[in-house]
């Protein structure tokens, strides 16, 4: 474990003063702002409305770092910034765009960059069918739907969404004890943790793939369906059309069903090829990228009554890797939310991920560390555009004799 | 002799309620320009299988200002309402007496999630469904209530607690017409929306009839 760094006491006076800032922003005027920003015409033909979410975000991590936050400090500042751009043009066209700086699509300690993360347009011929194209988050699961700062009633992601198993996408391992260096399993940890970006998880947060999607409600059943050009594991750079084509898509789909208005169940599956193209090298002779897939099944579930709200999500997943064969893994989550004042609200979630075995030799070999976390979280909304979370998490995975902590905090600005 | 002395106190009194009642304010707010009739696109999720009901056109809310606090703590509260039909609020705007309780019955097959953040009155509902009693909410301080869903964002709504017992919400033409008022010295206010509240001074005599309009800012 790399020394502890002293906290950036520079960098929590520049927090301490836009905190400061936000705090005393009035809502009203913020408000005005909004209203400002949004643009439509005299015979309400068009609106365009320009939005965003101003994240002040800071953690204090045990190293190795947890999920996909990239830092080999004990602290670390992510301020983030996102543009909204929502345009409704009639009543059947929809456009959206989400344009993002920050130090990396996930907290890193990585520099200033600007990306356009999200865009598509979207097509709504009859009342229960929408078509979509674009670059834009999965149909698969329910977490999506609540995945963005404001929303998320925590800071992170769930275990699915971030846990790194040892499946690289841009190499093959030659024989089954690479893939559990890889996965850092057992004896073969080499507590060196600087392949960590090379590893995938079952899906990489919202998995912002681009495609086309056909969604829509019939009575107490929503269906959707897309075809992308990655698969739910895959990085973020594979997510754009200029990296990654159509030539092996994957293909997601998920069936919705409420029976009344508290309850929301779903079945998910998702199919599709996870190695890049880097990966080709390393391929058995006569094999390409689309042999390999990855392959997931999920259910999930919501529940909401008066101020409780509940999910849950389960995964199957199974990575089919050169030369060994299936690579199976299961995670789930449960998860709660309790508004406790009409502006404080509690948050406690379950996360576990256990591994199944590979071919090794003669016998077979687990190919990942169970885990297992649990988060906590408080979040206090000031006013309509103004939110504070606290969030703590302890995990604790097979071969580490300790558990690991995380503490992070969050303040959202909208507007 | 007493029964003749009640008789005239009855006549007096009479003709002094019957001349109170003529004086009357009348006339027209400019009324911003409608608002962008907003549908249910939601960027992660499907639309809810529901009929929206238009945008509100805009309408303002006109009342007498002045010390009325004896006037408005003995008059008779009536409960209010503001259901959520449709995807909007039903009124979306709400004059009321301060002290008036406000009930906010879900009409809808989906939930709803009424909230305010608005200093004077904080309060969220929470998720609820159509067929259960209907969360009750008194709102006892002046100010304007801005209410919002959690879940629908198209949906936003103002409940304007007046310590006055004289004001009405205008047609959507702006036009309004105050009766039954006290002569006095007063100020008229029209609520807009906002920090937009226009007003004007009045002088009110018995039997008069005053046409005041409250132009755009």
């Amino acid at each position: 474990m790399p020394p502890s760094s002293p906290i950036p006491f520079r960098n929590c006076r520049w927090l301490a003063l836009a905190f400061a800032l936000v705090v005393t922003a009035r809502a009203d005027f913020l408000e005005k702002v909004h209203d400002s920003l949004s643009l439509n015409d005299s015979q309400d033909r068009f609106h365009f409305q320009l939005s965003g979410l101003v994240d002040l975000e800071t953690y204090f991590i045990d190293q190795p770092a947890p999920g996909l936050i990239f830092s080999s400090r004990n602290f670390l500042l992510n301020p983030r910034l996102r543009l909204f751009l929502d345009a409704q043009i009639g009543s059947n066209i929809y456009l959206f765009a989400q344009t993002r700086v920050d130090r990396g699509f996930d907290p890193s300690d990585d520099g200033a960059q600007i990306r356009l993360d999200e865009y598509f347009i979207r097509y709504s011929p009859a009342k229960n069918i929408n078509i979509q194209i674009g670059q834009f988050a999965t149909v698969v699961g329910n977490w999506v739907q609540r995945h963005d700062s404001w929303q998320n009633p925590f800071i992170n992601a769930p275990l699915p969404y971030e846990n790194l198993t040892g499946i690289w996408d841009t190499g093959a391992p030659d024989e089954t004890d690479e893939l559990l260096e890889w996965g850092h399993v057992g004896e073969y940890d080499t507590r060196d943790y600087s392949d960590k970006y090379l590893r995938l998880p079952i899906l990489w947060g919202p998995s912002y793939s681009t495609g086309a999607a056909i969604s829509g409600s019939c009575g107490r059943f929503d269906y959707a369906a897309e075809m992308k050009n990655a698969a739910l594991a895959s990085r973020p750079e594979s997510w754009n059309i200029t990296q990654t084509g159509f030539e092996d898509p994957t293909f997601s789909g998920r069936l919705g069903f409420r029976p009344n208005e508290m309850w929301n169940l779903g079945l998910s599956a998702s199919g599709g090829p996870y190695l890049r193209s880097n990966a080709v090298p390393d391929l058995p002779p006569g094999r390409g990228i689309g042999d390999y897939r990855e392959l997931v099944l999920a259910q999930d579930l919501s529940f909401a009554w008066h101020h409780l709200q509940l999910w849950a999500e389960f995964y199957e997943a199974r990575f089919e890797v050169p030369r060994i064969g299936n690579a199976d893994t299961f995670s789930y989550y449960f998860e709660a939310k309790y508004k406790i004042t009409s502006q404080l609200f509690g948050a406690l979630r379950w996360n576990q991920q256990l591994f199944g075995t590979v071919r090794d030799e003669d016998h077979r070999s687990k190919w990942g560390n169970d885990i297992w976390r649990i988060d906590a979280a408080l979040g206090y909304r000031f006013t309509d555009y103004l939110q504070a979370k606290l969030q703590y998490s302890f995990s604790r995975q097979e071969t580490l004799r300790n558990g690991e902590n995380l503490i992070a905090a969050q303040v959202t600005l909208k507007f | 002799m007493r029964c003749g002395f009640s008789i005239l106190s009855l006549i007096v009194g009479l003709t002094a309620g019957s001349l109170r009642a003529q004086v009357v304010i009348e006339g027209t707010v400019q009324l911003p320009k409608p608002s962008f009739d907003r549908g249910l696109n939601q960027r992660y999720a499907t639309a809810p299988d529901i009929a929206l009901a238009p945008t509100n056109p805009p309408a303002a809310v006109v009342y007498l200002e002045g010390d009325f606090r004896a006037q408005a703590a003995s008059a008779q509260k009536s409960q209010a309402q503001v259901a959520q039909k449709n995807v909007a609020f039903a009124p979306d705007l709400l004059p009321i007496l301060v002290g008036t309780a406000v009930e906010f019955p879900n009409m809808d097959e989906t939930y709803h999630n009424v909230f305010s953040y608005s200093k004077i009155k904080r309060f969220d509902l929470g998720r609820y469904r159509k067929d259960e009693k209907p969360s009750v909410v008194v709102f006892d301080k002046p100010g304007a209530v801005t209410i919002h869903c959690e879940i629908h964002e198209r949906m936003r709504g103002t409940i304007l607690v007046l310590e006055t017992p004289y004001f009405q919400k205008t047609d959507t033409a702006g036009r309004y017409r105050l009766e039954h008022l006290p002569p006095g010295n007063y100020v008229l206010k029209a609520w807009v929306a906002g920090d937009d509240v226009r007003q004007r001074p009045v002088e009110l005599k018995t039997g008069m009839t005053l046409h005041v309009d409250f132009p755009a800012k």
